[in-house]
């Protein structure tokens, strides 16, 4: 119902068909001027890692980051160890894997910019985390108004039972991931100049097409593997998922919704994997994200609650600049499942073919085929 | 002009030849008992003295002991204080005494010019003229009526001989004036009722009954000026009464009158935003106005969100709105009082009103069942509005399956046992519904019976029981295949009141009890399919009892100054069933439960009580000028549960409870009103301070509606206002209106034990109705008996709001960075609005009287934003929209029949 109030406005626009809306503009304080750091460290084998980047404008259209690069990074421990970062590509930081994640310990890190700004996290302490039993799924039928048509919005519903480690845990956080191949058609690609009306075949070089004649419309032949028709889509999750007591019962947490993955072409195109993560929060971790989903849950609304200021465990040390981010310590238990095309419970078929680069056309794509995927 | 009348001025030569003069005369013994008139007999008698007077003057002046020893002129002095009678004496021999015409001829004049006037003048003597009676201070007491209706009227205004000596009658329309005997014009005078001259002849104690007559034509000038005549003379500072007449020529928002509209004019009374139900007093909270209906509570004020007020101004008698001296009669909320009086029916004859606006018709009848005994009162008004929602053609959707329709109605029945004894019963029911592109539709009702009793024990003593109960509920029933649900809350509050007055030699004393049981169910949703996923939730009803002990005395120390003292007990308990959730560490989160708490059925959970004192001083200045003060403590038990800014019809209802303290008030205001002496012009200055202890506020982000932990998502801080408060009227002539400049401030300090339960990091915040400077002028030009030109400007500083100020991404999710609660202001509000009044026949004997009203709403078609929400952009990011609700001029048009 959280956009019920905003309906109820549009409504009144109707009845009285004089209101209206239109955007408003505060002057705010530039937010490239504004830190971002997110990092987190965990009892896998992984490097820990830590991003920096600055504050989006409010009116961007991107949501490209813009990193902040040469900062000088180190990860403490709670026995005074101290590992440096490297940077592995521009404003992403990684450590060497000297220091690694211990159920017990607490971690902090340092960051220090190039214009001596530091700026220090509080530290956090890895808990023991307990284990996902089970990952399911169930359909459901959905529509959505779009441009005052109804249109269909189906979606698998992903449902986990999981239990907790027994060490008490209170602050579960349920971490999801979803990924898909996609395919595109660059050969497809068509250009048209003002000169020429009929579409010239114009395949990208990646596809391994080449046009061979230049008959009206053209003629391609393949030359070479296309390289840059298939790709892997991640889905991340819309807002945290976090424990409630309210669904534990002997320590275990039933029926836990923790996504809904979309249905459609693209989605379906061949399988869909499903990863969930379980990790054991800190209380200020968990908050941080209680604020992420509460911000993101409440989307537009009349009556809306007044979202929150979201700032995180880092603090600026000598300076005066506004920085949000946490670092956080968790101990993380994985399970998996793939959706199959056939659980779809009606055949999909593509009516339209994009001929972008797969990676290009879908944003939170990579080329790599996944480990998981055969 | 002076005039002195000497019946006889003889020149004698002095008979007494050197001896004392006749002033000098000492009185023995013997003169103790005497009546002036033999002691001048005597003086004459004794020798060749003379006096002249008429005995009828002299005859009721008795001297007592304390003049024995006296001169004779020393006598007459003390005697003829403060009467109209003096003395001379031209020669030793000769004393000639003197009567002053001057207040003779005013008063024959006023009585002859009313008369001319056709005023109302009543004759009335108490007791009969006897010997001693001159210069005794007398007492009167009376009551006030509605001639037609038989209702008492409250707050007369009653002046004395055009003095300084004036009084207000109180709620149940007694008065008490202490007078010399003889004669005096006391002047009465009321909002919407003609004035009424009294000729008074008091020689003994006594009640005088006071008929008033409405005004049978639109005289704004005796309404203005009762107004203003109160407005210095009332004992209580920020007590308001609302000219319903008034409120019908303002112009208005599709030419609908609107009772909490026109409170939101008067200064110190704020709104979040255009069309939002409810009013926020002096920095408060929308939920701190306590809003009685013939003395029990109503808990939503409005229809279609607040677009209107959910009282049909034709059943209204009368409103009274306190923002400061409240009287210990009321309680229960933290900021304000609006006590609204619907309309007996008419004893004597049958008659009604009719009117037609743009979406509503309204309909009010009433009459004697029995004449002069028993009478009947009823009104209904609905809306057309579906009607113009499915003739408006929107390209946003198909309205065709939207609907908002909305009732209320009131019925009363009045009942003269004697004319010491009154009963009635009142019916009030609305109801709304709305139903939005044909998934869910809203609901909501209020309802109410109240019976009341009025019973004059003896002069002295009158009663007021109240027996009622009234009920807020809403349903949301969802339509959608899968997710058919319905969604419900309610309240019911049964009232019981006994007050009691008495009127004693020093004053007058109000006193009582109060009883309220309340009823919470707080939340209901059930699935409405056999395919509905919808999980069935149902939480535990809540039962709560406030009960109050009130007690106020009035008293005049002397002509000048007025006290009202007050004190209020209330006892609030919170009853089981119940379950108590207790926190780890003490930390309120659903984590952290570590156990459960069952309370009974009829056992305590909680219970609180308070000492609520009230002060409320008048100082008169002079006759045209008085000084205020007033404090008054009020405890708050409910609590309307809502993180949003306007009040949404989803909002609930909540009781102090084992977690939720009571919010506790102290406010102390104080002024200064004047009037100039044609009392053409009046102004007022008042300054307030309040603190508000535990006053509610909530987590970023909480969730409270079926939330049975609303303990973890609720804050509470302490709140502060202040402000200052102008006003400057005219009241008489073509031209009349009023300016109202107020600045005020209100703050909020929510500062818990950690981060997550403060707010702004414990820092002082402003409250979601800081609107620091406010204006309000509204005018009225009258250019014939018939024509008349009204208007309203209106200006408020933007609310504060919280904005997203930048974004970023953490986790691959795109998050906005939002700014601290409340640190931005939308835009600034204003408004200005025009009517044109048209009268029908004034004529007295006119059977059917029309009136039309056409208004220019936002004349100058000003987009002001009425929310700020936010909209997702292609990035992720949350985006502030301004919607504008009346984003151009409107102009809408109303017609009102009375037969």
């Amino acid at each position: 119902m959280t956009n019920k109030g905003l309906h109820i406005a549009l409504f009144f626009w109707g009845l009285v068909f004089t209101s209206c809306v239109q955007r408003i503009d505060f002057e705010v304080p530039p937010a490239a001027d504004q830190i971002v750091i997110e990092g987190s460290i965990s009892s896998d084998l992984e490097p820990c890692t830590v991003k920096i980047s600055r504050g989006l404008n409010i009116n961007t259209d991107s949501i490209v980051n813009q990193p902040v690069t040469n900062a000088k990074v180190v990860l403490f421990d709670d026995l005074g160890n101290a590992e440096g970062f490297t940077e592995t590509i521009q404003g992403t930081y990684q450590t060497n894997r000297e220091i690694q994640g211990e159920i017990g310990r607490s971690y902090h890190i340092e960051v220090e910019l190039p214009n001596g700004n530091l700026f220090v996290s509080e530290p956090d302490t890895l808990r023991a985390t307990g284990q996902i039993n089970n990952i399911r799924y169930e359909y459901e039928a959905r529509t959505v108004e779009r441009y005052s048509e109804t249109v269909a919005a189906d979606v698998f519903n992903i449902y986990i039972d999981a239990k907790t480690s027994g060490q008490g845990e209170s602050y579960v956080r349920w971490r999801f991931k979803g990924t898909y191949k996609a395919e595109t058609n660059p050969e497809l690609r068509t250009i048209v100049t003002p000169s020429y009306p009929v579409p010239l075949k114009s395949p990208l070089p990646c596809s391994g097409y080449i046009v061979v004649s230049f008959v009206p419309g053209g003629k391609l032949e393949m030359v070479d593997e296309c390289t840059c028709c298939v790709c892997w889509v991640n889905h991340f999750e819309v807002s945290p998922q976090l424990s409630e007591t309210q669904f534990v019962e002997a320590g275990k947490f039933n029926n836990i919704k923790v996504a809904e993955v979309p249905i459609n072409v693209a989605t379906f195109h061949d399988k869909y994997l499903v990863d969930v993560e379980q990790m054991s929060l800190s209380k200020n971790a968990y908050e941080f994200f209680s604020l992420v989903k509460d911000q993101k849950e409440n989307a537009a609304s009349l009556f809306q609650p007044p979202a929150g200021e979201i700032r995180g465990n880092i603090r600026a040390v000598n300076n005066n600049s506004q920085v949000i981010g946490l670092f956080y310590a968790a101990s993380i238990s994985k399970k998996s499942i793939f959706l199959q095309k056939s659980d779809v419970p009606y055949p999909l078929t593509a009516i339209t073919f994009v001929t972008d680069e797969c990676t290009n056309y879908y944003p939170d794509s990579f080329s790599e085929k996944p480990e998981e995927w055969d | 002009m002076i005039r002195l009348i000497i019946f006889i001025s003889i020149v004698l030569y002095p008979l007494f030849g050197g001896a004392q003069s006749i002033v000098d005369f000492k009185l023995n013994a013997t003169s103790d008992g005497q009546t002036l008139t033999s002691i001048l007999t005597d003086i004459e008698l004794a020798g060749s003295a003379r006096c002249f007077y008429l005995p009828e003057w002299t005859d009721d002046f008795v001297l007592d002991k304390s003049c024995v020893g006296m001169t004779l002129s020393e006598a007459l002095e003390h005697l003829f204080q403060g009467t109209e009678l003096n003395y001379v004496s031209p020669y030793p021999n000769v004393i000639v005494l003197v009567r002053d015409p001057k207040n003779a001829i005013r008063r024959k004049e006023i009585l002859v010019s009313a008369q001319k006037q056709g005023k109302q003048v009543s004759a009335y003597r108490l007791g009969e003229k006897r010997v001693g009676i001159a210069n005794t201070e007398l007492s009167v007491s009376g009551k006030i009526i509605d001639e037609s209706t038989g209702e008492s009227i409250p707050f007369v205004n009653i002046q004395v001989d055009d003095s300084h000596n004036t009084t207000t009658s109180d709620e149940d329309g007694h008065f008490e004036l202490t007078v010399t005997s003889g004669s005096h014009i006391l002047s009465f005078s009321f909002l919407d009722y003609e004035n009424l001259l009294a000729d008074l002849e008091v020689y003994d104690q006594g009640e005088i009954e006071v008929k008033m007559v409405k005004n049978s034509r639109e005289l704004e000038e005796v309404v203005v000026h009762g107004t203003i005549l109160k407005e210095v003379t009332t004992s209580r500072i920020g007590q308001t009464e609302l000219i319903m007449k008034e409120l019908k020529n303002a112009p208005a928002f599709l030419g609908e009158v609107d009772l909490v509209k026109h409170v939101q004019t008067l200064p110190g009374v704020t709104t979040v935003g255009e069309a939002a139900s409810g009013f926020n007093v002096r920095g408060g909270s929308v939920d701190q106005n306590l809003i009685l209906h013939d003395g029990v509570p109503i808990f939503n004020s409005s229809h279609v969100f607040g677009f209107l007020t959910a009282f049909n101004p034709e059943a209204v008698r009368e409103v009274t709105f306190y923002k400061g001296g409240t009287p210990a009669e009321y309680g229960g909320r933290a900021s304000s009082v609006l006590d609204v009086s619907s309309k007996d029916g008419d004893y004597e004859n049958w008659n009604g009103k009719a009117g037609l606006g743009m979406i509503t018709a309204s309909l009010m009848v009433n009459g004697p069942i029995q004449k002069g005994k028993t009478s009947f009162s009823s009104s209904f008004r609905s809306t057309y509005s579906n009607w113009l929602i499915h003739a408006v053609e929107t390209n946003y959707a198909d309205l065709s399956e939207s609907a908002v329709s909305f009732y209320d109605g009131t019925a009363k029945l009045s009942h003269l046992f004697t004319d010491k004894s009154k009963l009635s019963i009142t019916a009030y029911a609305s109801h709304d519904s709305f139903r939005l592109f044909g998934d869910s539709t809203y609901k909501w009702n209020n309802r109410q019976i109240t019976a009341m009793f009025y019973h004059q024990f003896s002069s002295s003593m009158g009663a007021e029981f109240v027996l009622g109960s009234s009920g807020y509920s809403y349903s949301v029933l969802n339509r959608d295949l899968l997710t058919a649900s319905e969604l419900s809350y309610g309240i019911n509050a049964t009232t019981l009141k006994a007050g009691f007055n008495h009127e004693g030699r020093f004053g007058k004393k109000d006193f009582g009890v109060q009883i309220l049981r309340y009823q919470f169910e707080p939340g209901q949703l059930k699935p409405r399919s056999s395919s509905s996923n919808t999980k069935s939730v149902n939480l535990t009803n809540q039962f709560a009892y406030e009960t109050a002990l009130y007690m106020t005395d009035f008293r005049s120390l002397n002509d000048r100054l007025y006290l009202e003292t007050g004190l209020r007990i209330p006892l609030f308990i919170s009853m089981g069933p119940a379950s108590i959730y207790k926190y780890r560490s003490g930390e309120k989160e659903v984590n952290n439960i570590s156990d459960t708490l069952t309370v009974r059925r009829g056992r305590t959970v909680k219970s609180y009580i308070g000492l609520a004192p009230r002060l409320s001083l008048r100082y008169m200045l002079d006759k045209f000028t008085s000084v205020k003060f007033g404090y008054n403590r009020m405890y708050q038990y409910l609590h309307l549960v809502t993180n949003t800014t306007a009040v949404s019809p989803l909002d609930v209802w909540s009781p102090s409870g084992y977690y939720f303290e009571p919010q506790r008030s102290d406010q102390v205001s104080m002024g200064i009103f004047g009037d100039s002496k044609s009392k053409d012009y009046s102004a007022s200055l008042e300054l307030f301070y309040k603190l508000i202890k535990n006053v509610p506020d909530f987590k970023d982000g909480a969730q409270l509606i079926l939330n049975e932990h609303l303990e973890t998502e609720l804050l509470q801080g302490k709140g502060t206002s202040y402000g200052l408060e102008t006003s400057f009227s005219k009241n008489k002539g073509d031209f009349t209106g009023t300016l109202n400049y107020t600045f005020s401030r209100a703050f909020r300090t929510v500062k818990g034990p950690t981060e997550a339960e403060s707010i702004n990091q414990g820092k002082r915040y402003r409250a979601n109705y800081d609107q620091p400077h406010n204006i309000n002028f509204s005018w009225k030009y009258d250019f014939s008996r018939r024509y008349a030109l009204t208007g309203n400007f209106t200006y408020q500083t933007g609310r504060p709001v919280t904005i997203p100020l930048s974004a970023f991404r953490y986790e691959n999710t795109t998050i906005a960075y939002y700014s601290g609660r409340n640190q931005y202001r939308i835009p600034d509000y204003h408004r200005l609005d025009l009517a044109l009044v048209m009268e029908g026949n004034h004529k007295v004997d006119t059977r059917v009287k029309g009136r039309w009203v056409f208004s220019i709403y936002n004349v100058y078609g000003r987009k002001n934003p009425y929310s700020i929400f936010f909209q997702v952009s292609d990035a992720s990011i949350p985006q502030p929209y301004q919607l504008s609700i009346i984003g151009t001029v409107f102009p809408s048009v109303s017609y009102n029949l009375e037969f």
